[in-house]
């Protein structure tokens, strides 16, 4: 009887050392190797492509993806509906170490989920429920501190164009809806307009519009085409696409010579959409936000609450010619604009060496750096009364009573 | 099972397989993996069936304002402004009334479609005209009350909270008993005779001494009762409504396309509402899990719509409107 066996035996050893060796090459690997972090990056119904909002808290998220070695997953809810089921899923299954929440419209899906998930981290980008709690970090923003700069300059540069076309110095703003961070943008558009006039001792008109909507340009346009007529000469645009209408409707103006016309953007630097009459856009970092929260988790440095990000942490600020050249970029090879991120680049120092002149450049320096330093802090209304309050005083002149902290005269 | 119902399965199996053939195909050419796209949607659709019920409530009824109007060969596209009345209705009715606030969603919506009805029955406005034209007004009618006069204290980019609240499984018993009332109703009543009569032949009912003009009336104003209430159910699960309006911009038009999907038929209805609803929910995971952009999602369901109702849809135009 000669039993055969399928395999010598030597053969049959280096196999079984072989499978020994990568099977515990797996087990270290898994035991060993640096965990994966996870995170899912939710934004709300708009999603990516607005070159704005959305489109900057997936750049920070990618940034952490490549600096930090996160996994990075994306989700755009169809309607209002799916917030609380998909947010109770994903925290149901933990398998996210983190989950970004972009926008207020997610505040009522993480007030109703976060509690029942006391493991599951939330950042909510932008907005706040209210609520202190261990697993949420709410990021927040100074949008005064942008506000007032952007003030400052768009009152110079009404400035300008009144000398060298006549007409009233104006400038106006189409905003989005009567919400929170918008309430603070237009304390501070007002206080940097009303600075500007305090210093100059020059008297500028101001005009300020809710469109009620951020996804509706041809509302921007015709609130713009209104302000336009009653001789705006600056539009600052605080509407996200709303204020895309905004911006043709002053290159349109421009165009066809029925004006002259200067828009500014705002959140991601919007220069490139027409670097002659956008020369300069207000910064809301929400790219920043996404990647602190996300290096927190990485970092184990997390901590719940409220953060609010103002200029002094980078947070918020004026676009400088190397953002303008990024998201000219960006515009550039997603086809959105045909010319080079360089042009853009020379066309808006150009513009603005020729709007903002150097005793509007010297106040708007002093003011960044009185904010800088913290010897201004501006107060952050709590209802629309509080606000209507603080902007009816500064229409007065009262820049004080924007001020929580500090004063100016 | 009747023959009929047996061919309507085998005809809807044929043309599912059709569908994923014709979206496998359509996600090959633009680049993308049709095994593991359609394979994540369909696992994580039906993952949740808690979810899926949810979320196809409201489409069950939406279906059925759509379905009603249509055996009778009259183009109810105004479900979707129906539903914005009757989520308004609800949402200001509920205040007080609580659950009687549903039935405030259903009868708005009713006076709203009889209101177009009796415009087609007696002035011969033609009723696909008139209700785009509601659903505009009522669209910017609903953001103007939101944002200025049921706006939440706290946020002012929604509304105040509704005052009642049903599970997700209620409101679907609900929409299930309302589709099956539709069902007796079509099937066992007088009047739902005279609404067959009349989708087949709008001169034959006439000779048959069927008062079409009333028949009219009474079909819209029961296809505005389900399109009112499918708003009501739309708001009462988001528990808001916002000046984005996502909470409801889509539930009338989607009705169409799950009427079309089941055949106009109240159970078919049902039936195609939960598999619409699963493709939605599994097509979020689609984006999480392969990073493929939202907007494929919606060209997923939107090809599946297309393929799924084609096959009736053509029968319908071919006869003109009249149902046999």
């Amino acid at each position: 009887m000669s039993s055969r066996l399928p395999l010598p035996p030597l053969a049959l050893g280096v196999l079984l050392v072989a499978l020994l060796l990568i099977g515990g090459f797996a087990v270290y690997r898994t035991a060993f190797a640096p965990r994966e972090v996870k995170v899912a990056v939710l934004f709300d119904v708009g999603g990516r492509g607005d070159l704005s909002f959305n489109d900057m808290a997936a750049l920070g998220a990618d940034r952490a993806a490549k600096e930090l070695n996160v996994k990075v997953d994306y989700l755009t809810p169809k309607d209002l509906a799916h917030f609380v089921p998909l947010l109770e899923d994903l925290s149901k299954r933990g398998e996210y170490e983190l989950l970004v929440l972009v926008g207020f419209l997610w505040i009522d899906a993480l007030d109703k989920v976060a509690d029942k998930y006391p493991q599951q981290k939330y950042a909510l980008i932008d907005a706040s429920t209210g609520k202190a709690r261990a697993n949420v970090l709410e990021v927040l923003f100074r949008e005064q501190e942008t506000g007032a700069l952007v003030g400052v300059s768009a009152a110079g540069m009404a400035r300008e164009l009144a000398r060298e076309a006549g007409g009233p110095i104006k400038v106006g703003s189409v905003a989005g809806m009567s919400i929170p961070p918008l309430w603070r943008f237009h304390i501070g558009y007002l206080f940097g307009v009303k600075y500007f006039e305090a210093k100059t001792g020059t008297k500028v008109e101001f005009a300020w519009v809710y469109t009620g909507k951020f996804d509706d340009p041809a509302a921007g346009r015709r609130a713009a085409e209104t302000m336009l007529a009653g001789g705006a000469k600056v539009l600052y645009g605080l509407a996200g696409l709303t204020h895309v209408g905004m911006f043709d409707a002053v290159i349109d103006w421009n165009a066809q010579g029925r004006g002259r016309a200067l828009a500014l953007g705002q959140d991601a630097s919007q220069e490139w959409y027409n670097a002659t009459y956008i020369p300069l856009s207000g910064s809301k970092r929400v790219d920043v936000a996404v990647y602190r929260a996300i290096e927190m988790v990485v970092k184990g440095e997390w901590k719940g609450g409220l953060s609010v990000l103002g200029l002094a942490d980078g947070g918020v600020g004026i676009w400088d010619i190397e953002g303008v050249k990024y998201f000219a970029q960006i515009a550039y090879d997603t086809k959105k604009s045909k010319v080079t991120p360089e042009r853009v680049a020379e066309i808006v120092s150009s513009q603005r060496a020729r709007y903002i002149k150097e005793d509007v450049q010297r106040l708007m320096k002093e003011l960044e750096d009185k904010i800088r330093r913290g010897e201004i802090v501006f107060k952050d209304p709590r209802d629309e009364k509080e606000y209507d309050a603080i902007i009816k005083e500064l229409e007065r002149g009262n820049l004080n009573a924007a001020l929580a902290k500090g004063s100016v005269s | 099972m009747s023959g009929e119902a047996l061919r309507a399965l085998s005809e809807t199996a044929l043309a599912l397989a059709a569908a994923v053939f014709v979206t496998s195909l359509l996600l090959l050419l633009l680049g993308y993996d049709p095994v593991s796209s359609l394979a994540v949607m369909f696992t994580y659709g039906l993952g949740n069936v808690e979810y899926v019920a949810a979320v196809a409530a409201p489409l069950v009824l939406s279906a059925l304002a759509f379905l009603i109007p249509l055996r009778a060969g009259l183009f109810n596209i105004g479900g979707e402004g129906q539903a914005y009345l009757g989520a308004l209705s609800f949402l200001y009715f509920s205040q007080q009334f609580g659950a009687l606030g549903l039935l405030a969603g259903g009868l708005m919506g009713a006076l709203l479609g009889g209101t177009l009805g009796a415009l087609r029955a007696f002035l011969g406005v033609n009723e696909v005209i008139a209700s785009i034209m509601t659903n505009w007004t009522l669209y910017y009618v609903t953001l103007f009350l939101v944002s200025r006069h049921l706006t939440h204290p706290e946020f002012p980019h929604r509304s105040i909270d509704v005052g009642f609240f049903l599970g997700s499984w209620t409101s679907f018993l609900l929409a299930l008993a309302l589709a099956l009332l539709a069902l007796v109703l079509l099937y066992n009543t007088l009047l739902g005779y005279e609404i067959r009569v009349l989708g087949s032949s709008r001169r034959a009912a006439a000779y048959a001494g069927i008062d079409v003009r009333r028949v009219t009336v009474l079909s819209m104003s029961i296809g505005g009762l389900f399109g009112g209430t499918a708003g009501a159910l739309k708001v009462m699960y988001v528990g808001h409504l916002d000046t984005t309006m996502s909470a409801l911009f889509g539930v009338g038009f989607l009705g169409i396309g799950v009427a079309l999907i089941g055949k106009s038929h109240p159970i078919g209805a049902v039936l195609s509402a939960a598999f619409l609803a699963s493709m939605i929910i599994g097509g979020h995971w689609v984006e999480l899990r392969l990073g493929t952009p939202p907007e494929l999602t919606d060209v997923i369901v939107g090809v599946m719509v297309l393929v799924l109702s084609a096959p009736y849809a053509l029968k319908l135009l071919q006869r003109g409107g009249r149902l046999g």
